[in-house]
């Protein structure tokens, strides 16, 4: 796409991330990943000596207002890259404009997978990389019943679906099911908590996300309930959400993820390090900031050699590309455009920090349509 | 918004047609073309600042910011597009691949150009459609084909039918309950779970 009108020592993109409502508890902190990377590439030069330059707008956790924006963000800012979304709805929503003005939107985002836009680079887990490892061990660890509340929107509903499957093929069982709104309050969840007192589950597997993700564990909490013996599970709860329902609140629940802030190693120390010395020494990192910084990296590691935004150009120099991330060593698969990614269980410690009990010996390879779902997956236990 | 895709791409009587043109000679000779297929005809002008999306197709005189006077999204369109283009000077093509705009007519034009235009933008429209209907249908598929496969094994292992007459009995049953196929398929299988 040409940047004709606009300054051509600079490399324009789009970044749309909810500053507010009720996802910015989550969609914040991928917004200040996104923005430590652009910093950092400038910090070394910008990408063959031009500026990277964010065109950022807030959609305010309304999906259909991603859409407007990434129309806005391509027609009017002439930007052919956008990094963003959080929810599934969003990411529907931007979809038909990357697809009909090749775009590409790159998307660090765990979803309920069941999906291969060739405009989408897919950087956050599927459910193979999560789900499959989540669902044996909590069966193994905690037993086979599990009761599921989710929020009201796709990504729970498609996930619970993949989760529920992988529980009857194991031998295990759904004892209930609810979803609530996504602007759910605390009191909301007091029928649920009732239900879970009277079903008595070995597992409260969870697909609440944003803010009434602190209502559900704290209602738990007051409830008396004992992780121990039944803990909360998630696939989206992170240190950010932990941080703000409180660590005592958080203690003991279960999260499955590719990254914690807590992995070892000398890349996530000094991500981690950069991080809290540009956003404060509270602020933990989590999944959505680490997939939102890498995948940054990983469009300019691209763009040094296309040196052109041009979508075409860009996807088949990113596919197949692997990049140091704190999280370990990732790639692009060629084959889905999904990111071979590392599996996690983490469960909290009374610091907000995950103590990774379980983990993959290697990137775990994307299989977005769990295709080969069912065959082991190469755990040990830390 | 009313859906004809029964009817053929060539076949306008009943069409809602919108038609954002100046009245000058050629925006005449557009609207006269346009009522002349029996088309149902609305006039807007001077451009509003987003143009109705209630209509079957919209023509529309270009701008530099036609683009964001479309009422929705590029790919997810509500109508299809004609972009009547100025003889002066030659169009940013950046500018109107940007309105994803389903056929053209450079001024000035002639009546056959405004019908086979019209036929076209049609034809396009509801080709995407179909096709994106079409892939919505399969990415449903490809998330319930487990669960169809796991109901079809069921019902051939207890009530001893073959593998095509399972999958003809689950349909038969989505339809005369008028519901997808993977909520019988889940009805299926959880009662089987039930019963054990």
């Amino acid at each position: 796409m040409k940047s004709a009108g606009f300054d051509p020592h600079q490399w324009r993109v789009g970044v749309l991330f909810s500053s507010t409502g009720f996802m910015a508890v989550i969609e914040e902190t991928q917004l200040r990943g996104t923005l430590l990377a652009i910093d950092e590439i400038n910090a070394g030069g910008g990408i063959n000596e031009r500026e990277l330059v964010p065109v950022i707008y807030d959609p305010a956790s309304e999906s259909a207002a991603f859409g407007r924006y990434a129309k806005r963000l391509m027609v009017e800012d002439r930007v052919s890259t956008i990094f963003g979304c959080y929810t599934s709805s969003s990411r529907k929503a931007v979809l038909p404009v990357v697809e009909r003005l090749n775009g590409l939107l790159w998307y660090p985002t765990l979803y309920e997978g069941f999906e291969f836009s060739p405009n989408v680079i897919y950087t956050g887990a599927a459910p193979n990389q999560n789900s499959v490892a989540l669902c044996r061990y909590l069966m193994d660890h905690y037993g086979p019943r599990f009761y599921f509340v989710g929020s009201d929107y796709i990504y729970p509903r498609e996930s619970n679906r993949i989760m529920r499957d992988l529980l009857r093929a194991n031998g295990g069982e759904m004892v209930g099911e609810t979803y609530l709104s996504l602007r759910a309050r605390q009191h909301d969840f007091l029928p649920v908590i009732r239900d879970i007192r009277r079903q008595q589950p070995d597992v409260i597997f969870s697909t609440v996300v944003g803010d009434s993700t602190i209502h559900l564990y704290q209602s738990y909490a007051d409830a008396g309930f004992d992780p121990k013996v039944m803990p909360i599970a998630s696939l989206t709860t992170t240190e950010s959400e932990i941080r703000a329902m409180g660590f005592d609140v958080g203690e003991g629940h279960v999260t499955a993820a590719s990254y914690f802030e807590g992995v070892s190693g000398p890349s996530n120390s000094s991500f981690v390090a950069r991080y809290k010395k540009r956003y404060g020494a509270d602020e933990p990192t989590n999944m959505c900031v680490e997939a939102a910084y890498f995948q940054v990296h990983i469009f300019a590691k691209a763009l040094e050699q296309t040196n052109s935004t041009d979508t075409d150009l860009m996807r088949s120099m990113v596919l197949g590309s692997t990049f140091e991330a704190p999280q370990g060593r990732v790639s692009i698969n060629a084959t889905c455009s999904h990111t071979d990614l590392w599996t996690r269980i983490g469960r909290v410690n009374r610091c907000g920090q995950f103590d990774v009990v379980q983990q993959s010996l290697s990137p775990v390879l994307a299989d977005p349509y769990l295709t080969g779902y069912g065959s082991p997956v190469g755990c040990q236990q830390a | 918004m009313t859906w004809r895709d029964t009817a053929p791409p060539f076949e306008f009587s009943n069409l809602d047609v919108v038609a954002a043109c100046e009245r000058d000679e050629v925006g005449d000779g557009l609207i006269r073309d346009l009522q002349r297929t029996r088309a149902r005809v609305r006039h807007v002008w001077p451009m509003p600042a987003h143009l109705p999306d209630d209509a079957d197709v919209v023509f529309s005189e270009f701008a530099p910011d036609l683009a964001s006077r479309i009422p929705w999204v590029p790919g997810d369109p509500k109508a299809a597009l004609v972009v009547i283009l100025p003889r002066e000077p030659s169009p940013d093509l950046e500018l109107l691949f940007n309105c994803a705009p389903d056929a053209v007519l450079h001024r000035p034009f002639t009546g056959q150009a405004v019908v086979t235009s019209l036929m076209l933008a049609r034809a396009h429209f509801n080709y995407e459609r179909r096709l994106r209907s079409r892939i919505g249908k399969l990415d449903e598929t490809l998330r319930t084909i487990r669960c169809v496969e796991r109901a079809k094994a069921i019902l051939i292992s207890r009530r001893n039918m073959r593998e095509d007459e399972a999958y003809q009995f689950m349909r038969r049953q989505a339809m005369s309950r008028r519901v997808p196929i993977s909520t019988i398929a889940n009805a299926i299988v959880d009662t089987e779970e039930m019963l054990g």
